[in-house]
């Protein structure tokens, strides 16, 4: 459900499930301490987030906070960006474009 | 009545998927944006979320009831548990914040994502169970234009 993928000192993490809730955030936390200094969340593949699936996405990003790694997300639809703000998640795991990748590495 | 879908599911996570699915197809099948779409069917998710968490409790051998009904300009959508009897859910938290992280709240958004997505919601409560009552207005043209019995 999840491949990483290193480019250079950013990792990608492609989500690839249709859908992050209560049954696929277990996932996302187990992958909680594998974080890099530079961790970027694809959501490409993502068609449904709820709040139990937000909750599984804070898990990775405040393990990730504690060993002092930034993530962001890319590919994220115009639902998700308007329900991630409504939560105000987009402080803690900022959206960028993909053309923004490269400043990253 | 032709212009409701009424389904049950046991208290079990997975089975949000399936009433998910169906809250899906029938905000196509009223033409409502494909935004309005993912807002009903994040709304319904929420709400059979807290059904079978907080409501059942998790336990599979009881049912959660879904009833999703046209009414004339809106869509209704109730959520039946069999829980215990209990005061209205309140809204907990609103946005996601340092202190929240801090102190390890990372759940609690449900609440406050259904009362922002849909138009009206209601609770109520027997000693039968727990009812969360959610409407969606469908805009006039939609409305007449495909119902769910049509």
């Amino acid at each position: 459900m999840i491949q990483m993928e290193d480019r250079g000192n950013v990792a990608i993490v492609h989500i690839q499930t249709p859908s992050i809730d209560a049954v696929s955030a277990r996932e996302i936390e187990e992958f909680c301490g594998r974080s890099r200094k530079t961790t970027v969340l694809d959501f490409g593949e993502v068609a449904f987030i709820n709040s139990a699936g937000i909750s599984g996405l804070l898990k990775f990003i405040v393990a990730a906070r504690k060993r002092g790694h930034l993530v962001y997300a890319i590919r994220v639809s115009p639902h998700h960006r308007k329900i991630f703000k409504m939560v105000e998640l987009s402080r803690f795991m900022p959206i960028i474009e993909e053309g923004e990748l490269a400043g990253l590495q | 009545m032709h212009n409701q879908v009424e389904m049950r599911i046991p208290s079990d996570l997975v089975f949000e998927r399936v009433v998910r699915a169906a809250a899906e197809e029938i905000g196509r099948q009223l033409d409502f944006s494909e935004e309005r779409v993912a807002d009903l069917t994040l709304a319904v998710s929420e709400a059979v979320t807290n059904a079978i968490e907080h409501g059942n409790r998790l336990r599979r051998e009881i049912n959660v009831g879904v009833v999703f009904r046209m009414e004339n300009d809106a869509l209704e959508i109730r959520v039946i548990d069999q829980g215990e009897q209990s005061e209205p859910p309140q809204v907990q938290r609103c946005a996601i914040s340092e202190e929240s992280i801090e102190e390890g709240e990372l759940r609690g958004l449900g609440l406050y994502l259904i009362h922002q997505l849909v138009d009206q919601v209601e609770f109520t409560t027997s000693e039968e169970g727990n009812t969360f009552t959610m409407w969606l207005h469908v805009p006039p043209q939609n409305g007449q234009a495909r119902r769910p019995d049509q």
